[in-house]
C-alpha cells in the first residue's frame, strides 16, 4: 500500500516536474526564437517534430513528439500556399534534394505567420530517399521588412544589391535589374553588371574590396541600358561589412537613377560656362575697342585727374600712357581753352560744356582739335575725343577753294556782261555822239532845217541806254520796286498797240483778259517791261511768223505746285502767260534759261539778262515763274503774281499828257553833280518854278532852316556828308509839311521804296526824262 | 522583350520547377558517382520566353562566348534541350568533373568529350525524370557541343519566322567547392508546350491530393 502510495506520489511529483520542464522548454524556445525541427520518415510515413514546430503550426507538441501521419506537415498552411508546398514536397519525395520554401501559416488568433522551411532528403545506399528533415523559422518580421523594402525600392526606384568579395555573382533586387534594363532576376554575374558601365566611369561592383570595412562609398557613373541602349546616369551608395557567414567582406549597396539631376546639373554648368565665356568675350571685345580705337579714350576722376588713357593718346598726341596717368586733364588743353576743358570734366549737369570742341597740345607742342563726348558714371567721367584737326583743315581748304571759284565765276560773269553792255552802249553812244556831231556841224553852218531828226535819234539812243542800265539794276536787285496794287488786265490792254508794233506784221497777237481778274501787288512798270521782254523773246523765236498769246488767269496754287522752277508758296495768284508758237527750247536750254547772261542770241544782240531779270523781279514781288517749252511747238512762260488781298486805290495807266507847268512854287535842288543840277534847275525854271540850288547838305541846311518859302525839296540820295534822307529828316524838323523828292542812281538802302520813304516823300530814278520829272513834281505839289 | 508567361500559370511553373529539381537532383546523384565528390544542383526558377527573348536574355547576362550541349528529344512533347555555360566557366566544369590533376593540354583535348558526357548526364536526368514523373516516355538524341553567342544557340537567325518558345531554367552547380552557373533551355513549339501544360495539370492534381505521393512510393 505504502509502496503504491509512495509510487503515486512520486509519479505525481514527476508529472509535475515534467510539466514544469515542458513549460520551461517552451519558454526557452520562445525566448531563443530557435527553429522548429521536423523529421519525415518516408518509408514509415510518419512525421515527428519538436515543440517549436508544434507551436508554429499550432499543434500538440506531445503528439508531434510521438509521431503523427505525414499529412500533419501541411497543418496550418495558408490555403493559397498549400498546393505549392505539396508540389515541392512531392518533388522531394520523388527524389529532389533541396527544399527551400517560404509560406504562410495561420495563427490561432486568426493572424498570419510567414515561415521559411529549409529541408534536405537523406538517401539510402540505393539513392532512394528515406528521410526528409529540416527546420522551420518564423520570418514574419523579415517578410514585412522585405515587403517594405520592396515597396520602398519600387516607389523610390532604388535597386539593391549585395556582393561578397571574391564572388563572381551578385544578389540583386528586381528594381536593380530594371534600372539597368536587364530582365528581372535575383542573381547576376559581376561582369554583366560592370560591362554596362561606361568605360571611363568606375564600375558598380568594385573588383576588389578593401581589407577593412569602409563606412560609405558613393560613386556616380553612366550606364548603357541593356534593353534600349539608352545612356543613363546612376548613383551608387553602400556600405562594406564583415561577412557574418563567410570570412571576408560583404558590400551592401543601392543604385538609383540621377539622369535628370545630372542633366539639370549639366545644363546649369553649360549655361554657367556660356555665361562666363560671354563675359570673357565681352571683356575681350571691349578691350579691343579700347586698344584699337582711333579716338582718344580716357577715364578721368571727379578731381579731374586722369585715371587711364588708351593707346590712341600716343598715336595721335605722342603721350606715353604712364606719363598721362595722374596728370590733370585740364593741363593738356592750350591756355585759351582751359575754361572749356574744365567744363568738359565738370560733373555739374547744370553747366554743360559750351563747346564740345577742345584743342589739346601734343607732346611736340602742336595743337590738335578734338570733338568730345563725355559720360559720367559714379566717381568717374569717361571722355571720348575724336580728332577733327584734319577735317577742319579740309573744310578750311574747301572754303577757300569755293571762294576762289566764286570769284573767278564772278569775273567771268562780269566779263560777259561787260562785253554785252559795252557793245550795246557803243552802239547807243555812236547814235548820240553821231547825232550831236551832225547837229553841231549843221548849227555851225546855220542849217537849222531837219535838226529834229537828229535830235530824236540822239534821244532815242540815250533812252535805250537808260533802259539798259535800268534792266541791269533790276537784275542786280538794286533797283527799288514800286510795289502797288495793280490791275493786270488794263495794263496788258494798254500795251496792245506797243506789242503789235514790236511784233511786226507776221505775228498775230491774241490776248485772253478775263474781266474778273484779281488785283496783284507788283511794280506796274516792271511788269510791263517783263511782258514786253517776253514778247520780244517770243518774236525772236518766231522768225517765220506765228501767233503770240497773252493769257491772264486767276489760279490758286498748292504748296510746291510748280516744282520745275522754284516750288511755290501756297496761295492765290494771277497768272500772266506769254505763249508763242515758235521754235521752242531743247531741255538743255530750258535748264539754263533763267541763268544770268545766258543767251542763245549772237553776241551784241542780247545781254542774256531777259529771263533772269524777269525772274528776279517776280521773285522780288513774291511770285513765281514757270517755263514750259517743246522744240518745234513753242514756249510758254507764265508769271505768277501774288493776289492783292487788301483793297487799295488802283493805279491807272494814264495816257501821255502835256508836260504840266509850275505856278511859281519854290523848289530847292540839292545835287552834287553839277551837270545834273544845272539841267534840273534849267528845267524847273522853264516849267515856271522858282529854283534854289545847293551842291551838298552843308549848303542846303541854311536855306532849309531859313524862313524863305519852300514848297519842295529835291535831293539826291547819295550826297557827300549827310545823305539825302538825313537831310530831309533835318528839314522836316523845322518844316514838317515839306515835300521831298529823292533822286537816285541806285538806292542800296532803298530796295523797297515804301520802307525808305516817309509821308509826303517820293522818289525818281536816274536817268529820267524831263517830262517824267515835271509830272512827278506836279503830282506832289498838287496832292498837298 | 516579350515574355509569354500566360502559357504556364504560377502553379504550373512551380510544378515544372519541382520536376526539374527532381531531374537535376537525380543528375547530381549520377555526377556524384562519376566524380566521387559532393555535387549539388538546384533550379531556383523557370521562365517561358520566346527564342528571341531567350537569346537576348542570355546575351544580357553573359557577354562572353558560350558553350552549349544540345540534345533533341521526342515523345509526347518534343523539342531541343540545351545545357549552357559561359565558355570560360566550362573549363572549370571539366576540371571539376575530371579532377585537378590533369594539365591544361589534357583538359583542352578532353574538353568537348567531358562536356558532352556531363551534359548528357544532366539533360538525360532532367528530361528523363520529367517524362517519368508525368508518366510519359521520351527518346533523346546524342549530345552535341556548340560554341557561340545566344543567337547561335537559339537559332534566332535561322528560325526568325517560327519564333518558338523556350523554357528557360537558371541552374546553380556546386562541384568540388566550385561555383559554376549555367542554364538549361528547352526549345519547344506551341503544340508541345500545350501538351506539357496539360500533363503538368494532371500531375498537380495527383500530387496535391495525397501528401505521401511519390514515384513508386
Amino acid at each position: 500500500m505504502d509502496k503504491i502510495a509512495s509510487a503515486r506520489n512520486e509519479l505525481a511529483e514527476l508529472q509535475c516536474k515534467i510539466g514544469e520542464a515542458r513549460q520551461r522548454l517552451e519558454l526557452t524556445l520562445e525566448a531563443a526564437g530557435a527553429a522548429g525541427v521536423w523529421v519525415w520518415d518516408i518509408p514509415g510515413q510518419r512525421l515527428t517534430a519538436d515543440a517549436r514546430f508544434a507551436a508554429l503550426t499550432g499543434q500538440d507538441p506531445i503528439e508531434l513528439a510521438k509521431g503523427v501521419p505525414t499529412s500533419r506537415f501541411f497543418a496550418g498552411i495558408h490555403t493559397e500556399d498549400v498546393r505549392r508546398i505539396r508540389l515541392a514536397v512531392a518533388g522531394i519525395l520523388a527524389g529532389a534534394e533541396v527544399f527551400s520554401k517560404d509560406y504562410r501559416l495561420l495563427r490561432e488568433d486568426g493572424g498570419i505567420r510567414w515561415v521559411h522551411a529549409d529541408g534536405r532528403t537523406v538517401l539510402d545506399e540505393l539513392d532512394q530517399p528515406i528521410r526528409f528533415h529540416g527546420t522551420l523559422v518564423d520570418v514574419t518580421d523579415r517578410k514585412r521588412t522585405e515587403e517594405q523594402l520592396r515597396v520602398a525600392q519600387t516607389a523610390g526606384q532604388v535597386g539593391t544589391f549585395e556582393h561578397i568579395d571574391g564572388y563572381g555573382t551578385v544578389s540583386v533586387s528586381r528594381q536593380f535589374c530594371r534600372l539597368l534594363g536587364l530582365h528581372p532576376t535575383s542573381v547576376l554575374p559581376v561582369r554583366t553588371i560592370n560591362l554596362l558601365v561606361h568605360p571611363e566611369d568606375r564600375p558598380i561592383i568594385d573588383p576588389k574590396l578593401h581589407n577593412e570595412p569602409q563606412p560609405d562609398r558613393n560613386i556616380e557613373f553612366r550606364i548603357t541600358r541593356a534593353d534600349t541602349g539608352e545612356t543613363r546616369w546612376l548613383a551608387r551608395r553602400g556600405e562594406c561589412h564583415e561577412d557574418l557567414e563567410a570570412s571576408g567582406l560583404r558590400y551592401i549597396g543601392v543604385i538609383y537613377d540621377i539622369t535628370e539631376s545630372k542633366r539639370i546639373e549639366e545644363r546649369l554648368r553649360l549655361s554657367n560656362e556660356a555665361l562666363s565665356e560671354n563675359v570673357r568675350e565681352r571683356t575681350r571685345e571691349r578691350n579691343q575697342v579700347w586698344q584699337n580705337s582711333r579716338d582718344l579714350l580716357t577715364v578721368v576722376g571727379v578731381d579731374g585727374i586722369i585715371r587711364d588713357v588708351n593707346p590712341a593718346w600716343y598715336t595721335i598726341l605722342g603721350f606715353e600712357q604712364p606719363s598721362l596717368i595722374g596728370m590733370s586733364f585740364v593741363g593738356l588743353a592750350s591756355e585759351q581753352q582751359q575754361g572749356n576743358a574744365k567744363q568738359l570734366v565738370s560733373f555739374d549737369p547744370g553747366s554743360p560744356p559750351a563747346s564740345r570742341e577742345l584743342e589739346l597740345v601734343g607732346a611736340d607742342g602742336s595743337p590738335r582739335l578734338f570733338s568730345w563726348d563725355a559720360a559720367a558714371e559714379g566717381e568717374l567721367i569717361y571722355l571720348y575725343g575724336h580728332d577733327i584737326t584734319a577735317e577742319r583743315r579740309q573744310a578750311e581748304i574747301l572754303r577757300e577753294t569755293e571762294a576762289l571759284l566764286r570769284q573767278s565765276q564772278k569775273m567771268e560773269a562780269v566779263g560777259q556782261l561787260t562785253g554785252g553792255i559795252a557793245h550795246d552802249f557803243n552802239n547807243m553812244l555812236t547814235g548820240i555822239i553821231g547825232s550831236l556831231d551832225v547837229m553841231k556841224r549843221r548849227i555851225d553852218n546855220a542849217r537849222y532845217d531837219d535838226l529834229d531828226r537828229f535830235m530824236n535819234a540822239a534821244i532815242t539812243s540815250a533812252q535805250r541806254a537808260a533802259s539798259l542800265t535800268h534792266r541791269l539794276l533790276a537784275f542786280s536787285r538794286r533797283q527799288s520796286l514800286d510795289r502797288k496794287p495793280t490791275d493786270v488786265v488794263p495794263l496788258i490792254h494798254s500795251m496792245r498797240d506797243l506789242l503789235t508794233r514790236t511784233l511786226g506784221e507776221s505775228i498775230s497777237l491774241e490776248t485772253v483778259l478775263p474781266p474778273d481778274s484779281w488785283q496783284v501787288i507788283t511794280d506796274a512798270n516792271q511788269l510791263e517791261s517783263a511782258v514786253l521782254n517776253l514778247a520780244i523773246n517770243a518774236r525772236d523765236a518766231m522768225p517765220k511768223g506765228g501767233q503770240l498769246r497773252i493769257e491772264i488767269a486767276n489760279v490758286t496754287l498748292a504748296e510746291g505746285a510748280i516744282p520745275s522752277v522754284d516750288g511755290a508758296a501756297a496761295g492765290d495768284y494771277v497768272r500772266v502767260s506769254v505763249i508763242d508758237t515758235g521754235e521752242g527750247m531743247p531741255e538743255a536750254v530750258m535748264e539754263k534759261a533763267f541763268d544770268p547772261f545766258f543767251t542763245t542770241k549772237p553776241i551784241g544782240q542780247g545781254t542774256g539778262l531777259g529771263l533772269s531779270m524777269i525772274y528776279g523781279f517776280v521773285r522780288q514781288s513774291g511770285g513765281h515763274v514757270e517755263l514750259a517749252s517743246e522744240v518745234g511747238k513753242g514756249t510758254n512762260v507764265s508769271v505768277y503774281l501774288p493776289r492783292n488781298l487788301e483793297t487799295a486805290p488802283v493805279i491807272t495807266i494814264a495816257d501821255a499828257e502835256p508836260t504840266p507847268l509850275g505856278q511859281g512854287e519854290t523848289v530847292l535842288i540839292v545835287e552834287d553833280d553839277a551837270a545834273v543840277r544845272l539841267l534840273v534847275v534849267d528845267v524847273l525854271e522853264e516849267l515856271g518854278y522858282v529854283a534854289l540850288e545847293a551842291a551838298d547838305s552843308d549848303a542846303a541846311l541854311p536855306i532849309l532852316q531859313s524862313d524863305a518859302r519852300l514848297d519842295l525839296l529835291i535831293s539826291d540820295v547819295g550826297l557827300p556828308g549827310l545823305n539825302g534822307r538825313q537831310l530831309a529828316d533835318i528839314a522836316r524838323q523845322t518844316r514838317p509839311q515839306l515835300r521831298v523828292l529823292f533822286i537816285t542812281g541806285y538806292a542800296a538802302m532803298a530796295a523797297s521804296r515804301s520802307d525808305f520813304l516817309g509821308v509826303g516823300m517820293d522818289m525818281i530814278t536816274k536817268p529820267f526824262a524831263m517830262d517824267e520829272l515835271a509830272t512827278k513834281i506836279r503830282s506832289m505839289l498838287v496832292g498837298c | 522583350m516579350s515574355f509569354i508567361s500566360v502559357t504556364l500559370d504560377e502553379l504550373e511553373r512551380d510544378a515544372l520547377t519541382e520536376l526539374v529539381n527532381i531531374g537535376v537532383s537525380r543528375a547530381a546523384a549520377s555526377l556524384r558517382k562519376m566524380v566521387g565528390k559532393q555535387v549539388l544542383l538546384s533550379v531556383p526558377s523557370v521562365e517561358v520566353v520566346t527564342q528571341n527573348a531567350a537569346a537576348a536574355l542570355i546575351g544580357q547576362r553573359e557577354s562572353d562566348d558560350l558553350v552549349a550541349i544540345r540534345q533533341e528529344f521526342g515523345g509526347a512533347f518534343s523539342g531541343k534541350a540545351l545545357l549552357i555555360f559561359p565558355e570560360d566557366n566550362s573549363l572549370d566544369l571539366v576540371r571539376a568533373i575530371m579532377g585537378d590533376e590533369l594539365d591544361s593540354a589534357e583538359v583542352a583535348s578532353l574538353k568537348d568529350e567531358a562536356l558532352a558526357e556531363t551534359g548528357n548526364v544532366i539533360l538525360n536526368g532532367c528530361l528523363g525524370t520529367i517524362a517519368n514523373m508525368l508518366d510519359q516516355s521520351l527518346q533523346m538524341s546524342l549530345p552535341k557541343v556548340l560554341y557561340g553567342d545566344g543567337k547561335v544557340l537559339f537559332d534566332v537567325n535561322k528560325e526568325a519566322d517560327t519564333d518558338g518558345l523556350v523554357l528557360f531554367l537558371y541552374i546553380n552547380f556546386s562541384v568540388r567547392d566550385r561555383n559554376i552557373r549555367g542554364y538549361i533551355a528547352m526549345i519547344m513549339d506551341l503544340p508541345s508546350l500545350g501538351m506539357l501544360k496539360e500533363l503538368l495539370g494532371d500531375f498537380i492534381s495527383r500530387v496535391t491530393a495525397d501528401s505521401n505521393w511519390a514515384v513508386g512510393g
